[in-house]
């Protein structure tokens, strides 16, 4: 049993979005759609503060938040919404009832709908490595079937600034655990006592 | 820019909020009119089984607006009853369908003691029903507007109005005395509600208008639509009250009390899309996607 977490140093990213690629394609999220519609299990914004000639310009990584106490699993009304033994927030996609409420209740903009389009889509292109059988609710898994044979999630394990940390935050050796014991990583809107298990280097 | 309107639910589920509602009100008020107001066994049971058409109306829409509306069946397993407001939601809505059924069953048969208890039962369902639509907005933690202990109260009243107002519809058409006296009762019941509507309203809004950023822009794209200040604030709720007040005071006045209930209908399902509409997000992450 782990709990596992990410850390997102801000400062490190590029905003190369390999992340978004890598985790589209080993997902299967919809990377199809035509305006993109937000349908991305992660996404990297850019963001721009201040006025010229004191510009400030950033990448901001973002991704399921797999809160401790999260508000879209205590809106699921058929538990298709559950937390694994290690801590990852996961959608059973054979009981996902499709009504968008954990999308409304979700504080982190982190789910959206993977439609029957999209599952034509998914055929489309992957064929029979299709993943996706039915219409669901989706979001970020970790990529837990990743870590069941060893590996990083993707967008991790792709990372080029190594802006991305992933680990086990219950390991006191992890990376991952010494940036967020340390007080170095700190979670977003902690105030909604969703307790977030990604925390943020900004 | 972190507030963003949500997209989400739509004209479909602020139609079954309406109709939900609309429909527990209408079930809870006709039983209530024949076990306690002398009201024939046949308005008991067609109001209810009215109450149960208008619910079911209602639920065509929240299935439409699922991602895929085939696997509506799904919505039977309510393994998130313990936590859920659409679980809970459905063993109420389940509640009423068969409470309901069987209230009209023992009221056709007459059978007095099985009939009060289903009719008891079957209209804590159908109160229910109204409650639990405002409870199942009020759910969202990422929308401030909603996430208030205001929105269940409101829908509750509203919901409760818009019964009334079908039922002196109803009412209004009949002629026999225990009709004339459960018209006046609901009349007066209505004015209670709608004042508490307003005083509700009213609270709220005071609430948005010290609230944090997307609280106070919930407020202000309500404030700013007219659908809102002039349809629901003057013409489905304001006027209807002033109307009903007047036909309370005039025993006659029951065209003047229909024209109110068309208006509160209308109000009521323009309450149900605004407040639904004025939902918005703030992401603590500062990033509207």
């Amino acid at each position: 049993m782990a709990r596992y977490g990410m850390v997102m140093n801000v400062h490190a990213c590029l905003g190369c979005r390999a992340c978004m690629a890598a985790c589209s394609q080993w997902n299967q999220t919809p990377f199809w759609a035509e305006d993109f519609k937000g349908k991305w299990r992660t996404r990297v914004t850019e963001i721009e503060e201040g006025k010229f000639p004191e510009v400030k310009r950033y990448f901001f990584p973002t991704i399921c938040m797999h809160c401790e106490n999260p508000p879209c699993a205590s809106v699921c009304p058929t538990e298709a919404t559950y937390i694994n033994k290690d801590g990852i927030v996961l959608i059973d996609y054979d009981l996902c009832l499709g009504c968008g409420y954990c999308i409304e209740a979700c504080p982190y903009d982190a789910r959206y709908e993977y439609e029957l389009e999209d599952l034509k889509k998914d055929e489309f292109y992957f064929g029979e490595d299709a993943r996706h059988h039915q219409a669901h609710v989706d979001k970020c898994t970790f990529c837990v079937d990743r870590l069941e044979e060893g590996l990083e999630p993707s967008c991790a394990a792709t990372c080029v600034g190594h802006a991305r940390i992933f680990g086990d935050l219950d390991d006191p050796n992890s990376e991952v655990a010494k940036l967020v014991n340390t007080g170095k990583a700190k979670p977003l809107g902690p105030y909604m006592g969703t307790k977030p298990k990604v925390y943020y280097i900004k | 820019m972190d507030l963003v309107q949500q997209q989400i639910w739509g004209w479909n589920i602020a139609t079954y909020l309406f109709f939900g509602g609309l429909g527990g009100a209408t079930l809870a008020l006709g039983i209530l009119a024949e076990l306690r107001f002398n009201l024939n066994k046949w308005f008991g049971i067609l109001v209810s089984l009215l109450g149960l058409a208008i619910l079911s109306f209602g639920l065509i829409w929240l299935v439409i607006d699922l991602i895929n509306p085939l696997r509506f069946l799904l919505a039977f397993w309510i393994a998130g009853l313990g936590h859920s407001w659409i679980a809970r939601g459905m063993v109420v809505i389940m509640g009423s369908y068969i409470f309901g059924i069987l209230y009209a069953i023992a009221a056709y048969y007459g059978s007095t003691t099985f009939k009060k208890w289903m009719g008891y039962i079957a209209m804590f369902c159908g109160f229910g029903v109204t409650t639990y639509t405002g409870l199942l907005l009020n759910a969202n933690v990422a929308i401030p507007f909603w996430h208030t202990p205001a929105l269940p109260l409101l829908f509750t009243v509203s919901a409760l109005s818009t019964g009334c107002a079908l039922l002196m519809l109803i009412l209004a058409a009949m002629k026999s005395h225990e009709a004339e006296h459960y018209f006046h009762f609901v009349e007066g019941f209505d004015i209670l509600l709608i004042s508490l509507e307003l005083l509700i309203i009213f609270a709220y809004l005071d609430f948005a208008r010290l609230g944090n950023a997307a609280v106070m822009k919930s407020a202000h794209l309500l404030l700013n639509n007219p659908l809102f200040t002039i349809g629901f604030l003057v013409l489905g709720l304001i006027t209807p009250l002033i109307l009903e007040a007047f036909a309370s005071v005039k025993h006659s006045a029951k065209g003047l009390a229909g024209v109110a209930s068309v208006l509160v209908l209308i109000g009521g399902f323009l309450l149900r899309y605004l407040i639904t509409w004025a939902g918005v997000f703030q992401y603590p992450h500062g990033i509207a996607s």
